[in-house]
């Protein structure tokens, strides 16, 4: 990484800041001064190409048709009215009328919608969260305390995996339909997998917050959201199966 | 014979038949058998697809031949075949979607030639292969694996079952949410082991220039190694604790790399012998535990 530009979040950047720029408003137009560093620095120019490869490579990926939003909730009104679902649980949002400040990567989100993507898209967003996490300059550790509470207020690019997760999470739970509750030993040993991954998650996310450059734990965190990504997919398609 | 002897005797007989009669249906929906031939000419790849529950065991003759037998539980399940040339393909069928779990259970027994590569999958029931050499895929939900004196590209993949393995060769990966996982005699040159919360125990000799990962996110790591060993050792926990009980046999690394123990974790880096092989170990809350088995 070319870190030997000086100034730090003035009118030149260097690359730490493009990687923050990146976080917050993702690959739309670049401001002028991260193109201007992104033009005289190929390590920048490298992870732009990597995550231009991941979303080319998540756009490629065959996508389930969606049917519209209001098949969803027309749905969700009948299962309630017969009592066949227990709690109203949310509706997906559409990202095209998602508010604008919200992370580049809440639209990837939307991938999840597909069952059969659910896995492959929480892989994506953990890559690219390791991808980012790798190309952050190794003296970040040694960073000075302002720049540090700048970047602990950043969204961290994992954390939108664990929230991509949960809403994950809410779909399966939103259409598990109550009479069929009662379940086989398979179920009841994915249902206590669940919950054994989202008390480590609990544990990890709850120790991160103190002590947000533990690598390990990161390490930890992201091959527990991955576990999770397979086992509600896994989940999702035992129901679709049953039912 | 009188008649009224023959009455005597075969009344009872025929009474009890009668008696029996409404129930012959019923055992006759119980568990079935079944058993198929697959003749082969090289290398055979065999894949079960298990939708129930039920074991798979895997054992080996000197045949070009694969032999499948087997039950299934009711007759709400079919069990289908198929052979291209070396390939065959075994899955069960959910016919009845009103089927019990016990109604769906397909138990599968296999003796396939020495050399076989496998790809089997179920959901409970434990999986047993033994003296097969070839790339195996291993899947199971709630079952166990176990594995003995097999050898090649080993993938095992459970939520909650564990692995056993015992006198396995070649590389071996295996990830689980809960299962717990033992090596134990092992000849494995390259070992990736990752479990959220069950414990792994590494058994046996490192293998020369072998590369073994370990990972427990609060599982208890435990690795027993003899003096003759040969291994450079790497073991890091978040909020756990590194239990060394080998720190006599354990000199400093002498191999040019310095290690820096992260600010945030525990670490212990040390060498046994010539430090040609590298054993990597972590874990995030649980414990690694390091001794020696002689």
């Amino acid at each position: 990484m070319n870190d030997s530009v000086e100034s730090g979040m003035g009118s030149r950047m260097i690359c730490s800041d493009v990687a923050d720029v990146l976080e917050q408003e993702g690959l739309a137009p670049l401001p002028e001064a991260a193109r201007q560093h992104v033009a005289e620095c190929a390590d920048c120019q490298g992870l732009l190409a990597d995550f231009g490869s991941i979303v080319s490579a998540a756009h490629d990926l065959p996508a389930e048709v969606e049917p519209p939003a209001h098949v969803w909730i027309s749905l969700r009104a009948q299962l309630e009215a017969e009592g066949l679902i227990r709690e109203a649980a949310p509706v997906a949002v559409d990202a095209r009328t998602a508010p604008a400040s919200l992370p580049w990567w809440h639209g990837l989100s939307g991938l999840l919608q597909g069952r059969a993507l659910a896995t492959a898209a929480v892989g994506l967003l953990i890559m690219a969260a390791g991808i980012a996490q790798l190309r952050r300059p190794v003296n970040s550790q040694t960073a000075p305390p302002t720049q540090a509470a700048e970047q602990a207020q950043t969204p961290d690019p994992l954390a939108a995996s664990g929230a991509a997760l949960t809403e994950q999470e809410h779909v399966l739970r939103s259409v598990q339909p109550a009479g069929t509750l009662a379940s086989s030993p398979v179920d009841d040993s994915l249902q206590q997998n669940l919950q054994t991954l989202d008390a480590f998650i609990a544990d990890c996310e709850h120790h991160l917050k103190t002590n947000p450059r533990d690598q390990l734990a990161r390490e930890y965190l992201a091959d527990a959201y991955q576990q999770k990504a397979e086992l509600l997919s896994e989940m999702l398609d035992r129901g679709r199966s049953v039912n | 014979m009188s008649l009224r002897l023959i009455g005597r005797h075969m009344l009872p007989v025929l009474g009890a038949g009668l008696f029996l009669w409404p129930v012959a249906p019923a055992l006759a929906a119980g568990p079935q058998h079944f058993e198929k031939h697959f003749p082969t000419k090289g290398r055979p790849v065999v894949v079960i697809q298990n939708i129930g529950n039920g074991r798979i065991e895997v054992k080996s003759w000197s045949n070009p031949e694969v032999v499948l037998t087997g039950t299934q539980s009711s007759s709400k399940i079919s069990i289908d075949s198929e052979q291209a040339g070396d390939r065959i393909d075994v899955s069960s069928t959910l016919l009845d979607t009103s089927a019990q779990p016990t109604e769906m259970e397909a138990n599968f027994q296999l003796t396939v030639p020495e050399e076989t590569e496998l790809q089997l999958k179920t959901q409970t029931g434990l999986i047993l292969v033994e003296q097969v050499m070839g790339d195996m895929t291993l899947e199971s939900v709630a079952g166990d694996v176990h594995l003995k004196e097999v050898s090649g590209y080993i993938i095992v993949t459970t939520k909650s079952g564990s692995l056993v393995c015992t006198q396995c060769a070649g590389k071996l990966n295996f990830n689980s949410i809960s299962g717990n996982a033992q090596l134990l005699q092992p000849q494995l040159s390259n070992v990736k082991l990752f479990t959220t919360s069950g414990n792994i125990l590494f058994d046996g000799d490192f293998v020369r220039t072998g590369l073994y990962t370990m990972q427990s996110g609060r599982g208890l790591v435990e690795v027993r190694f003899s003096t003759n060993d040969s291994f450079d050792l790497n073991a890091q926990t978040s909020t756990g604790t590194v239990d060394n009980r080998a720190g006599d046999f354990i000199k400093p690394d002498s191999h040019g790399l310095k290690h820096f123990a992260g600010k945030y974790t525990k670490s212990f880096f040390g060498t046994i012998g010539q430090g040609l092989a590298k054993v990597e170990l972590s874990s995030y809350s649980g414990t690694i535990r390091i001794l020696r088995r002689d």
